[in-house]
């Protein structure tokens, strides 16, 4: 982040030097904005079941006959065998992109899939069937603007949904919130 | 705008009982979720919320939900609590009261306002005549102290805060008979609520970030910072380690 903005006092000064003006742009907003992350076509439907891995960020938690089941934050639900309690055990992971919230009753998940609601079938745990999604259920977070406040690049709805926003060097941000 | 979470928790009539009866067992095929989830299943109903939005999706036929109502709820809206036939939602603010009496048309009955906190980030869980709630108001939600909120809802048009007790940084709880389990950056809280109104520390694992909590049968199910961590609760008051999921 000091770089970014050692290089844009740079070019500041040196903008000074030739012919200084009061409140110039590039000294005042540096050149760092946020830039949204776009989903790639096709990188939704990768429902699928894999083996077990480290939780990297720790989502929401259900608990479901003998399972017990965390989500990781936009990667999918990690499952967790439960049936001895005095040693439970992750036995799966199930991968749905961008997945945040779930929840599980009669044999059933019913989970976000970035916008869209789908229901997989859990009666055999391991090998689990997408049986329906519901697509546009819900909005998906910041959309139009990111978190944080400050310069961003204004995100164009056709190029797709927008999945996180990064901070990176762009001069040519065009929207302030 | 980031974090800001509403736990509501909703107790029963509190047992005068010393020792800790089993917690609910009935849970094991339609399932139990966090105080701090966007989803909730009650009924033949799931119930989702965005920031705005609670929206009602029938499952009678479980492998196809239908939507079939939404309702504007208000803003920042983060977390929805089943409670028999109500639903608390909690925003960055306020704690929306719903009754789902009418399962597809969810109706407003109250909103329930803290006088000690300006601005919250609130969890809650009920208990028949009893709801707690955690307000977080350090940092990014604003206000000056956060706490643990015990409301009397035996009317539930017009929550009452009958008690509160003061906790660092919260997020979701939950309760097993006469123990409340109150999540915080620093550890897990232990609480008595055999007096509802005057919760009692008797407890404090300090050993990470604790985020949400399950408790399920006999054991405490806690979403940690860096995973899971589950207690025995076979004595409620006293949770003793079973391993820890990373």
């Amino acid at each position: 982040m000091k770089l970014p903005l050692l290089i844009a006092a740079g070019i500041g000064l040196s903008v000074c030097l030739t012919g200084c003006r009061p409140n110039d742009n590039l000294v005042d907003d540096g050149a760092e904005a946020w830039v949204p992350v776009y989903m790639h076509p096709g990188e939704k439907e990768n429902i699928s079941i894999a083996g077990v891995r480290i939780t990297e960020k720790s989502g929401k938690i259900y608990a479901w006959g003998n399972y017990i089941f965390q989500n990781d934050q936009n990667k999918g639900i990690h499952i967790i065998d439960n049936s001895d309690r005095t040693n439970p055990q992750k036995i799966a992971f199930l991968n749905i992109p961008f997945n945040s919230e779930f929840a599980v009753r009669d044999n059933y998940i019913y989970a976000n899939n970035v916008n869209d609601l789908v229901v997989i079938d859990i009666r055999d745990v391991l090998h689990p069937v997408v049986v329906k999604r519901v697509e546009n259920a819900f909005p998906f977070v910041n959309q139009k603007y990111p978190q944080q406040n400050g310069r961003f690049v204004c995100p164009d709805p056709s190029l797709g949904i927008v999945v996180g926003w990064e901070l990176q060097d762009h001069k040519s941000a065009n929207c302030r919130r | 705008m980031k974090n800001l979470l509403l736990f509501i928790l909703l107790s029963g009539v509190i047992s005068a009982a010393t020792q800790c009866s089993k917690a609910d067992a009935s849970a094991t095929t339609r399932g139990a979720g966090g105080s701090t989830a966007r989803f909730a299943i009650s009924g033949n109903y799931l119930y989702t919320v965005d920031e705005a939005n609670l929206k009602v999706f029938s499952i009678a036929d479980a492998a196809n939900p239908v939507l079939k109502n939404t309702v504007p709820v208000g803003f920042e809206i983060e977390t929805i609590y089943p409670f028999k036939d109500k639903l608390f939602i909690g925003s960055t603010s306020e704690v929306h009261i719903f009754s789902i009496n009418n399962p597809e048309s969810p109706e407003k009955l109250s909103t329930a306002i803290s006088p000690e906190v300006l601005r919250r980030c609130d969890p809650v869980v009920a208990k028949d005549t009893v709801a707690f709630a955690t307000l977080r108001t350090n940092g990014i939600c604003g206000g000056r102290q956060s706490i643990l909120a015990a409301y009397d809802i035996k009317n539930i048009s017009k929550p009452v805060q009958k008690g509160s007790y003061p906790i660092n940084e919260p997020y979701g709880l939950g309760y097993s008979d006469t123990a409340l389990y109150v999540c915080d950056r620093n550890g897990l809280y232990v609480f008595n609520i055999e007096k509802a109104y005057q919760p009692a520390l008797r407890k404090t694992l300090a050993d990470g970030w604790y985020l949400d909590v399950i408790p399920y049968n006999n054991t405490l199910i806690c979403q940690v910072q860096d995973g899971l961590t589950l207690y025995d609760i076979s004595e409620c008051m006293n949770p003793t380690l079973i391993t820890r999921i990373r």
